[in-house]
């Protein structure tokens, strides 16, 4: 008897610990309901992944076989590859996508840091204000502003420039970085801040010493959605830009021609699209955790 | 971050200190390696006075216009030389984005260059546009199959025999301006026309008198709803087009003459070159002689380069004989002035004649600043070609185009 | 003296209290700095255009015809609000956001409910499904084109007479297609944080009352999640009215498949029309305030959450 229910007593602990809190345990079905979920996973993966997989097989078929419809390349070829990097129409997009993506969440996510300490933190008049402020932007249709952006640019000199660019990308990731870094500094033990408070640091010490460190892994995710929505932004780079001085990758994709007149581009925008899809995946693939986490921390407080 | 806003404006200044200046010039890609010929030859010719550079705009004139524009709007001081459609002259004079060519220069650029391209690039009286390449539709038939069109020949003709051979025949249907090019020339091969003055410019009125409009319209419609029309008609580009000649399966076909060199190396019909006939563009009245379409591209120079003089000069270069010869030969784009036809070979341009003929008489879209909107307007009354009835479409057109010339629809 | 004691009313603080005071307003003036960077750079860069597109909008202003510029005060709007063209747009807008929002929410829903029991595989699934939330969108957009254009290496609908991209409908359904893709992966990762939240004690009695797999759906999980599930489906209602990358890209409007987003770009940077584009774009901002509007007060979604009181 004993030995009986021991065994069921260890059998149990070890499914329970695989499946999480209060998941039945049924022996004879497991078997079918692990086929069920494997069909599930895949079938998901597959769904995630299949017009990746048809770019990628695109951008190794040569200009002539683009056409042949098929899904694994008969005679992959890294002619499209060769093309994008040699002939100047994407070298310089990426150099631009990467410098002005990277300066915007820097500045973005420096200013946000500050903005979510004061509102998880500090009481101070006007915190509802800013914060129903962000939640607005957030909501804001891009297209709205870019007709006077694009005039204001034009006066200012500021069209087809990094700052251009850079200073609408700042500020429609405020209010995305500002929630997710307050909700992050709302998990921080207030205890903390207090002792270092005891023993005579000022707020701003307060701040610098113990709430960076912990603060640091929600930066770093903040970080992270903000250069998936600059990396991503498409509206503003087609209309404040028309050079190759600040114009980004997705906007370059735009404007690829084919070899001749009339030749379609598939393969070079299949090729610089794999090349531009790379750090995307790396990111996911090294922090997914953070991202989903960061994700739900803004909008469920579960 | 007023350091930082600073910076890349100030690394954009650089450059750009003495020596020779560069002189931009905007044009869409072709093929044929004209366009980089044509440089050449001008840095050649321009003994260090200046250097031409070519930059590259998308392949579709609707998006290099959309490219143009936008730059010419923000004062762009690097479009030196601009490579203008014919239909955008008007509106970027009006605009103030181009500038027009010294009276001096005028007929230096003009003498011996065929009526039509001359009439798209001026404005109000003055030459903004230099006359370079042309373009124009032919009506192509299967030699093989169908006789010879008699010049009298009409649309409605075209059709009913292409009907009882059971072949197709194949025009552009495309809701772009290969539509405009094919309405506009059916209009006033039917008497009518858009504008009634164009002189006036942004004050000019609408004509699109009711019978004329209705006339063409009337030809449009019977072609979309007879069975010659391809399945494709409503999505077919000028490749399109070409492409699904190639097949066979059409006796008639209306497009530009590079699908000749192209039917050489067709495969679905054999000899298929060799099979190919020439006409002029169909009338819709046979007593009124048609008026073919008109394409081409013209030279301007921007109004915010800080280099106009050389730019003058190297338009003046640009387009001479010489090098339209080279562009038609390699290119497939017919020349603009009247002599160099005489040096093309029979065995390239064996329609040349007809070519010749086909620009001279060819009748410019509407010359007007607001000339996209009735581009758009048209677009938006006449698409799907099988949609509409000739009667009330020709009031439908009209208004739309009276609001249109005024800026005033909102059309997407 | 007698004054002093004949008015006790005046309330004299303490020193106790004076400190708190000075702790308080230096943790005021603190927080205001803070904030205020932060809050400047957005008022100016939304704020102050939008008013300025609401000033544009009042203006007969045409780039291309710089010698017109006159105020026609609401000319812009009657004509945009009686023109076909606008509503046939704005139809499309409610069409897309509709379909599509609904569509994302079945398939996010369900799609959260398989992470939410899977017993393995969790983070290759979590992992699978945020490459399409990080795809650029210009990227999915060309991926889907290409898969169903013919001349530019589509495998699908090979034969069909007119390819999708060339109809109305085809091409609408294209868009469609490719939004939930893109975005149900953001969806089912709300609605999953959401579904944490529901009690398992819950479930479990709901079950042992005898209630099916569907019941317990509907009447026991979705209700306890709901601020999650109105939440998730305000954002994505607002992402999907303002649409345009994927129409950009796979017809530009062409087909009739115009957006409002798409409408105003046209306008403003094709015609360079900034008096009728800002019109279009005021009307869309319109749009999403008042969808905002109606889900805050009229579904009463609770956003205070997401301003981070709770």
């Amino acid at each position: 008897m004993s030995s009986q229910t021991s065994t069921v007593t260890t059998h149990s602990s070890r499914a329970g610990g695989r499946a999480g809190a209060g998941r039945p345990q049924v022996a004879p079905d497991r078997r079918r309901i692990e086929f069920k979920w494997i069909v599930l996973t895949i079938f998901i993966i597959v769904y995630a992944l299949i017009p990746l997989a048809w770019i990628l097989s695109l951008s190794f078929k040569s200009p002539a076989a683009v056409t042949d419809g098929k899904l694994i390349p008969t005679d992959p070829s890294l002619e499209n590859y060769r093309t994008i990097f040699t002939t100047g129409v994407f070298v310089r997009p990426l150099i631009n996508s990467i410098g002005i993506t990277i300066i915007s969440t820097v500045i973005a996510v420096a200013l946000a840091t500050l903005a979510a300490y004061a509102i998880a933190r500090l009481n101070f008049p006007g915190k509802r204000l800013v914060l129903t402020a962000a939640l607005a932007i957030a909501m804001f249709p891009p297209i709205s502003i870019v007709g006077p952006l694009f005039n204001m640019w034009r006066s200012l000199g500021l069209y087809d420039t990094w700052p251009g660019l850079i200073i609408p990308y700042m500020t429609f990731a405020l209010p995305m970085s500002i929630w997710v870094l307050s909700a992050f500094f709302r998990e921080i033990p207030w205890e903390l801040e207090q002792a270092a408070g005891v023993d005579g640091a000022t707020p701003f010490q307060a701040f610098r010493k113990v709430i960076v460190p912990l603060a640091a892994p929600g930066v770093f995710t903040a970080a992270i959605l903000v250069f998936f929505f600059a990396w991503n932004d498409f509206v503003f780079a087609i209309t404040l830009t028309s050079t190759d001085r600040s114009r980004t990758v997705p906007a370059a994709l735009n404007f690829f021609t084919g070899a001749s007149q009339f030749q379609q581009p598939t393969g070079a925008i299949s090729a610089a699209a794999i090349i531009v899809t790379i750090p995307i995946i790396l990111l996911v693939l090294a922090f997914q955790r953070r991202i989903v986490a960061g994700l739900t921390a803004g909008a469920v407080k579960g | 971050m007023a350091a930082l806003l600073l910076l890349p404006l100030l690394a954009a200044c650089g450059g750009g200190g003495g020596g020779v200046p560069t002189l931009n010039w905007y044009i869409g890609k072709q093929s044929g390696g004209w366009i980089e010929n044509a440089i050449t030859e001008c840095n050649k010719q321009a003994g260090g006075k200046y250097k031409i550079q070519f930059q590259e705009l998308p392949k579709r004139a609707t998006d290099q216009r959309e490219q143009l524009v936008r730059r010419l709007a923000a004062n762009d001081s690097s479009i030196d030389i601009v490579g203008m459609d014919v239909i955008w002259t008007a509106e970027f004079a009006n605009a103030k984005w181009i500038v027009p060519f010294p009276d001096s220069e005028r007929a230096a650029l003009t003498d011996g260059v065929l009526k039509g391209p001359v009439e798209s690039g001026t404005y109000q009286n003055k030459l903004y546009a230099a006359p370079f390449t042309s373009n124009t539709q032919l009506l192509w038939y299967r030699k093989d199959l169908v006789a010879a069109p008699p010049p009298d020949f009409t649309w409605q003709q075209m059709i009913d025999t292409a009907a009882g051979l059971g072949k197709k025949v194949q025009i552009q249907g495309a809701r772009a301006e290969s539509l405009n090019v094919t309405f506009n020339a059916l209009l006033e091969s039917s008497g009518g026309r858009f504008l009634d003055n164009p002189e006036a410019g942004k004050n000019a009125t609408i004509s699109l008198e009711p019978g004329p409009t209705t006339k063409a319209l009337a030809a449009l419609s019977n072609f979309a709803n007879s069975p010659v029309a391809s399945p494709e008609l409503n999505t077919a580009e000028e490749d399109t087009s070409r492409a699904a000649f190639e097949k066979g399966d059409s006796v008639y076909e209306i497009n530009y003459p590079f699908i000749y060199p192209s039917a050489a190396s067709a495969t679905a019909v054999p000899d298929l070159q060799k099979k190919l006939g020439w006409a002029r563009f169909p009338r819709v009245d046979a007593n009124i002689p048609s008026r073919p379409p008109l394409g081409g591209f013209n030279l301007s120079v921007g109004s915010h380069s800080t280099h106009k003089a050389e730019a003058f000069q190297a338009i003046q270069c640009i387009r001479q004989p010489a090098n339209q010869l080279f562009a038609a030969e390699k290119g497939g784009n017919p020349p603009t002035t009247s002599a160099v036809y005489d040096q093309l070979t029979t065995d390239q341009y064996p329609f040349k004649d007809v070519l010749r003929s086909s620009i001279n008489d060819a009748a410019p879209r509407p010359v007007s600043p607001a000339y996209n909107d009735l581009s758009l307007a048209l677009q938006n009354v006449i698409h799907p070609l099988n949609s509409f009835d000739p009667a009330a479409a020709a009031v439908a057109l009209r208004k739309l185009c009276e609001q249109a010339l005024k800026s005033e629809a909102v059309l997407s | 003296m007698t004054n002093v004691t004949d008015a006790p009313q005046i309330a004299r603080p303490t020193a106790k209290q004076n400190k708190l005071t000075d702790r308080d307003k230096a943790e005021r003036r603190l927080g205001i700095r803070l904030v205020l960077p932060a809050a400047i750079v957005m008022a100016l860069v939304t704020i102050y255009p939008i008013c300025y597109a609401i000033w544009l909008s009042l203006q007969r202003y045409n780039l291309r015809f710089p010698d017109d510029r006159k105020y026609v005060w609401f000319g812009n709007y009657t004509k945009i609000l009686s023109s076909g063209v606008f509503w046939q747009v704005f139809t499309n807008t409610i069409a897309i956001t509709v379909i599509s929002v609904v569509i994302e929410f079945v398939l996010g829903l369900a799609l959260a409910l398989v992470m939410h029991r899977a017993i393995f595989g969790r983070n290759i699934v979590r992992t699978s499904i945020l490459i399409p939330y990080g795809i650029i969108t210009v990227v999915a957009a060309f991926a889907f084109r290409f898969a169903v254009s013919p001349d530019e290496g589509g495998f699908l609908f090979k034969h069909a007479s007119t390819p999708p991209l060339s109809s109305h409908y085809g091409s609408l359904a294209v868009i469609i297609l490719t939004e939930v893709w893109k975005t149900t992966p953001f969806m089912s990762l709300l609605l999953l944080a959401g579904l944490a939240t529901v009690p398992n004690e819950l479930v479990e009695a709901a079950k042992v009352d005898g209630a099916s797999a569907w019941q317990r759906l509907l009447k026991v999980i979705l209700p306890t999640m709901k601020s999650a599930v109105m939440v998730a489906l305000l954002f994505r209602t607002l992402d999907a009215i303002r649409i345009f990358d994927t129409v950009y890209i796979q017809t530009k409007g062409a087909n009739n498949t115009a957006t409002l987003s798409q409408l105003g770009y046209n306008q403003l940077i094709n015609q360079l029309n900034l008096g009728l584009g800002s019109a279009v774009s005021v009307l869309l901002f319109l749009l999403v305030v008042l969808i905002a509007f109606i889900f805050v007060k009229g579904f009463r979604t609770d956003l205070g959450a997401v301003r981070g009181e709770r």
